[in-house]
């Protein structure tokens, strides 16, 4: 427990870790908005979500974007992955300009360029751990690559429980069952949307823990949605949005940073100091 | 509360619409049943009404000769005479008498050669009456001359002939030619009274050709004077004439009417009965609809419990809803019924050539409260247990997640097994004739239990047949998905299933006897008839109804080169020792070549007059033996007596007893109305062939044909009825295929968020729909495979049940793989809708909701 009474979980300190892939301006982007609004409604019950988001993600970092409640953050991220249309800007994935794809772009999009986590686990409970892991790689026809699989199976620790439905899966364990279905097709993105709001502190440790693993001996690229500062002291890069505008940028955080900045965030006067 | 439940109900449209569909379906068959049968038998109280309407009283002579009202061929043979006219006309209050002619058998061979009318109302014939007021000379003038006749606007249409041409007439008479003077009419404009044809001849002429009878009348029909009331006027001429029928015309009307309302009702109940196993069919959708809901509704449900509703208020609130929609959707199938009626009835007048004097329809009270009452019934009864289970939702489930464990099915196997159990042996009984209920009471009760038995079996069953068939598909992503799916909510695919598979077995079921049926002729024609060709005459019945040839040519047939055997039949009902007997009259030795007559006691052999031919059954029914003899008695002739000479074994072609062609006089008609010729050498047959239809081309009632063209012929009659039921059952099948649509909009709905990650992580909507698709088709073949199984067993008990000799019980495999392919089909289109939804799902709210 830190001073705030909150349970630090349990991890490697960070800074400890090679910096091996550690972004430079040369990298090439994995993403990124440019100048993105996102407008519901029309008149008097116009909400603006977005106003002019700009942000890039650079490959193999790991961003989480925090934010509080309503201040876009979901927004965003589903404008990031081709979910949500933009009102105005642009998005684009790898080469690839998402703003103006059709459903058959979007989908093909989604097949070969980007993965989900999401909250919910979302697995298909008709189908094994296996199964469910192997999905969007035979959705697309795609043919598993053994070894990577091998390797995703160990890194989550799932080689007992691949023959498992999800039903008989615990929260933690369905968890990873849907890291690795991400993790699998070894998309451009990997979006994740409070990957750790269903799981107690123990599991959630263990899948951030593992997906920080994955883009620092990967290179994968995360970019994920929280609100917990816990979950985003394990990301590289953590950007805060308020109001629907990017509004500060954090690298290499620990929680206390993080939580430092949600309270101004909270606290408008210190915001605009 | 009530108000506030009700809006929970509102809030499922579409799904409430589809079940409502299933009784609006079922509702608007039945209501449309009855409008139309209504309607169509009001049709005939008004023409019959119009008929006699102008009949104080009519006299016809009792008819006493065999088979009486019931033979259905011939010529009329219950006459009057001029002495009975004169004995009415002195009746006190007669105020005049009308003797009239009437039969069935005057048909006119319209300008294409083919004879006008026959497909249901009468090609009368009639002597001409010069003041019937129901007749309306329009053209020309009464016929005075025998080779003159008067016809009918209607019939003038259709055959092409007009006033002062000259038409060929077949009477008792082969086609004979006749002058058309004049053209009639009947009130109202209308062409004819119901779409019969009329001719009308000279009353000398009409008594010859008409009834071989001169100086004869069918009717005296009697006007009463000033006065005198129908009932006294008819007890008086009944006084008068204690031998003979004497009612009044609102009598006459009254009886011809239910002659035709048992035919009307016949159908009519037909009908119903079709709609019933609709409306049965659609239960299971609406038990599966009431069950979804109360499913989905269990956090709401639990909700109201929890504010201190009670259990029945629960029950009671799901039951308003099922009453509410069932009558909702029973007032708009009765509506549309209604519609359904008018066409119906317009198109069953066209069925029988018909145009019965009735405009709009005939709604009965009955008919709207039965159409009300059984669709509510059928919807509430189908929710009793959806209700049941509503109520069961402790408060408490208020408060967590609504978990649906499966339950295990041992309770509902085991019940479906005794049930099916039950069925079964109730069918075996029916087979076996055991039992004191009618056969087909045992059989009817044995298949609703078998259909309950195994839609209950269905969930054990659905997944181990639902995954095996899933194999079909497991090449391919969205197939296998599919198939893992089906086999999620065993219960429900198989409820679903179970709709289908009633229509299935039905139809397979009917579909086994109709191939049993056409296998048992087939081999009959090919065991028992050893001809190569037959003369057959069109199918016409009602009094005097008389289509044949000239029996002397049997004779010439029998002499054409190349025939080795020709037998030319008559047949009528007569009375041997006080017994209504159907008999042959015929060359016996060429008919036992050509029939395969086995003789059990005496001689199979050319008859001389005096003597007859036994069948078996006819010489045990009577206990006659070879050498006794028998007193037959005929419609037109004195009592004969006849030596039996023999005994022989009835078979398919010929079940009756046979006599010498020379003792067939008295036979009604004086034609024969079968032929039958062996051709020595096949080679010879067209050449036979030809001199045959040369030999009949004047009468276009007479037609040539091979075996394979008789066979042909009555395995069309097979079809046909093959194909009615199948056209009445697509209710039962368009009513299942709506479940399929129901339980996978359902899916659809309940796996919003799953659909929504399979899109997320690629899934093409093209995919997704494939999926629905499989799934769709799986529920689909599960149940008509179910259907199939059943069907076969059905028809198999059907067949064995009868016995008949008639019936070659016969799987008609080719049926079965068609039946199992339009379900495929079925399966696809159900799947059209719910397929649409699902791929059209927004990805972000389907994944976003939280």
């Amino acid at each position: 427990m830190d001073a705030a009474g909150r349970t630090v979980l349990v991890r490697p300190d960070h800074d400890l870790f090679t910096r091996g892939n550690q972004v430079t301006a040369s990298d090439p982007v994995a993403a990124r908005a440019d100048d993105v609004w996102k407008v519901y409604g029309s008149g008097e019950a116009e909400v603006i979500a977005l106003r002019g988001v700009s942000v890039t993600f650079q490959r193999g970092v790991f961003t989480a974007i925090m934010g509080p409640s309503g201040s876009g953050k979901s927004t965003l991220m589903h404008c990031l992955a081709g979910l949500d249309s933009v009102t105005r800007g642009e998005v684009h994935i790898g080469e690839t300009r998402v703003t103006g794809l059709g459903d058959s772009g979007l989908t093909k999009l989604r097949r070969d360029k980007v993965g989900f986590i999401f909250q919910q686990f979302n697995l298909l409970p008709t189908l094994s751990a296996k199964e469910n892991i192997l999905l969007p790689l035979s959705i697309a026809g795609r043919k598993p690559d053994d070894a990577w699989f091998d390797t995703v199976i160990k890194t989550v620790a799932l080689q007992d429980r691949l023959g498992h439905r999800p039903a008989q899966l615990s929260g933690g364990q369905q968890q990873r069952v849907a890291c690795a279905r991400a993790l699998v097709a070894r998309p451009e993105v990997i979006f994740a949307d409070e990957p750790t709001g269903n799981l107690d502190s123990k599991s959630g440790a263990d899948v951030l823990g593992f997906l920080r693993d994955s883009v620092k001996t990967y290179g994968q690229t995360i970019v994920m949605v929280t609100h917990d500062p816990v979950a985003a002291s394990y990301a590289d890069r953590v950007i805060f949005l308020a109001d629907g505008a990017v509004v500060d940028e954090l690298s290499d955080p620990t929680p206390d940073m993080v939580l430092d900045r949600m309270k101004r965030l909270d606290n408008p006067a210190e915001v605009a100091r | 509360m009530f108000r506030s439940m009700l809006r929970g109900l509102l809030t499922h449209k579409l799904r409430l619409a589809l079940s409502a569909l299933a009784v609006i379906l079922g509702t608007m068959f039945m209501s449309g049943a009855f409008v139309a049968g209504d309607t169509f038998a009001q049709g005939f109280t008004a023409l019959f009404s119009t008929v006699n309407r102008d009949i104080d009283v009519e006299v016809t002579a009792k008819d006493t000769s065999p088979g009486g009202q019931n033979a259905q061929l011939g010529t009329p043979t219950a006459l009057l005479d001029q002495q009975d006219v004169d004995t009415v006309q002195k009746v006190d209050g007669v105020a005049k008498t009308t003797p009239g002619v009437y039969s069935a058998g005057a048909r006119l061979i319209g300008s294409d050669g083919k004879v006008v009318g026959g497909n249901g109302p009468p090609q009368q014939g009639i002597a001409w009456q010069d003041q019937d007021p129901l007749i309306q000379l329009r053209q020309g003038r009464p016929p005075q001359a025998a080779n003159e006749i008067a016809i009918n606007q209607g019939l003038s249409t259709d055959s092409g002939f007009g006033l002062g041409q000259t038409a060929n007439v077949i009477t008792l008479e082969p086609p004979t030619p006749y002058t058309i003077v004049g053209i009639f009419g009947f009130p109202g404009d209308r062409p004819s009274l119901a779409g019969e044809t009329t001719v009308a001849f000279t009353l000398a002429q009409a008594q010859r050709v008409l009834l071989n009878a001169p100086g004869k009348f069918t009717s005296i029909d009697v006007t009463a004077a000033s006065g005198v009331s129908d009932d006294t006027l008819r007890d008086r001429i009944a006084a008068a004439l204690p031998d003979d029928v004497v009612r009044t015309g609102a009598q006459v009307a009254e009886e011809q009417q239910s002659a035709t309302s048992s035919f009307v009702n016949i159908l009519k109940t037909g009908l119903v009965v079709f709609a019933l196993i609709g409306m049965f069919t659609g239960a299971f959708l609406i038990f599966n609809t009431f069950s979804m809901l109360v499913a989905q509704r269990t956090r709401e449900l639990a909700l109201y419990r929890s504010f201190g509703a009670s259990r029945g208020q629960v029950n009671r609130s799901v039951l308003l809803e099922s009453v509410l929609l069932g009558l909702a959707a029973s007032i708009v199938g009765l509506a549309l019924g209604i519609l359904v009626g008018y066409i119906l009835n317009k198109a069953l007048q066209a069925f029988i050539d018909a145009s019965l004097p009735v405009s709009g329809v005939v709604v009965r009270a009955y008919a709207v409260l039965t159409t009300l009452a059984v669709g509510t019934a059928f919807t509430v009864v189908a929710a009793l247990i959806p209700a049941l289970r509503a109520s069961r939702v402790p408060p408490i489930a208020a408060m967590r997640d609504a978990v649906t464990p499966d339950k295990p099915l041992t309770r509902l196997t085991v019940a479906g097994a005794v049930i099916l159990a039950a069925g079964g042996l109730l069918l075996g009984l029916g087979v076996a004739h055991v039992g004191d209920l009618p056969t087909w009471l045992t059989l009817g009760i044995g298949a609703a239990l078998t259909f309950l038995g195994v839609a209950l079996l269905a969930p054990i069953i659905s997944r181990p047949l639902t995954t095996a068939a899933g194999k079909a598909f497991a090449w391919s992503v969205p197939g296998r998905l599919g198939a893992r799916n089906t086999g999620r909510n065993p219960r429900r695919t198989a409820v679903t299933a179970a709709a289908l598979m009633i229509g299935v077995a039905l139809a397979t079921g009917a579909g086994v006897f109709a191939q049993s049926a056409k296998a048992g002729i087939s081999n009959a024609f090919e065991r028992d008839v050893n001809a190569q060709l037959a003369v057959t005459t069109s199918f016409s019945q009602g009094p005097g109804a008389n289509a044949g040839f000239p029996p002397e040519l049997e004779q010439t047939m029998a002499a054409l080169p190349g025939v080795s055997a020709a037998v030319a039949l008559r047949t009528d009902t007569v009375n041997l020792n006080g017994s209504d007997r159907f008999v042959l009259a015929g060359d016996a030795q060429a008919a036992s070549t050509i029939f395969n007559l086995k003789p059990v006691a005496g001689n199979v052999r050319e008859l001389d007059p005096g003597e007859v031919l036994l069948d078996q059954d006819t010489a045990d029914a009577l206990r006659l033996g070879v050498g006794d003899r028998v007193t037959m008695r005929t419609a037109r002739a004195a009592p004969v007596t006849l030596d039996v000479v023999g005994i022989f074994k009835p078979n398919q072609a010929i079940s009756s007893s046979l006599i010498s062609s020379a003792d067939a006089g008295g036979f009604r008609s004086p034609f024969a109305q079968q032929g039958f010729v062996q051709v020595a050498n096949d080679s010879q047959v067209p050449q036979v062939r030809a001199e045959l239809d040369r030999l009949f081309a004047n009468n276009p009632e007479v037609t040539v044909n091979d075996q394979s063209q008789l066979i042909d012929q009555a395995n069309s009659f097979v079809d046909i009825l093959l194909g009615i039921v199948n056209t009445l059952l697509a209710l039962t099948i368009i009513v299942a295929v709506l479940g399929v649509v129901n339980t996978l909009l359902l899916s659809v709905f309940e796996r919003t968020r799953e659909l929504g990650l399979i899109r997320a992580v690629g899934m093409s909507r093209a995919q997704v729909g494939r999926m629905i698709t499989v799934e769709s088709v799986l529920i689909s073949v599960f149940g008509a495979l179910l259907g199939i199984v059943i069907g076969v067993g059905l028809g198999v008990a059907i067949v064995k049940a009868l016995g008949d000799e008639f019936l070659s019980l016969t799987v008609p495999w080719g049926y079965l793989l068609i039946t199992l392919a339009l379900a495929i089909v079925a399966g696809a289109i159900a799947a059209v809708l719910p397929a649409i939804r699902a791929a059209r799902l927004n990805v972000l709210q389907a994944i976003a909701y939280e």
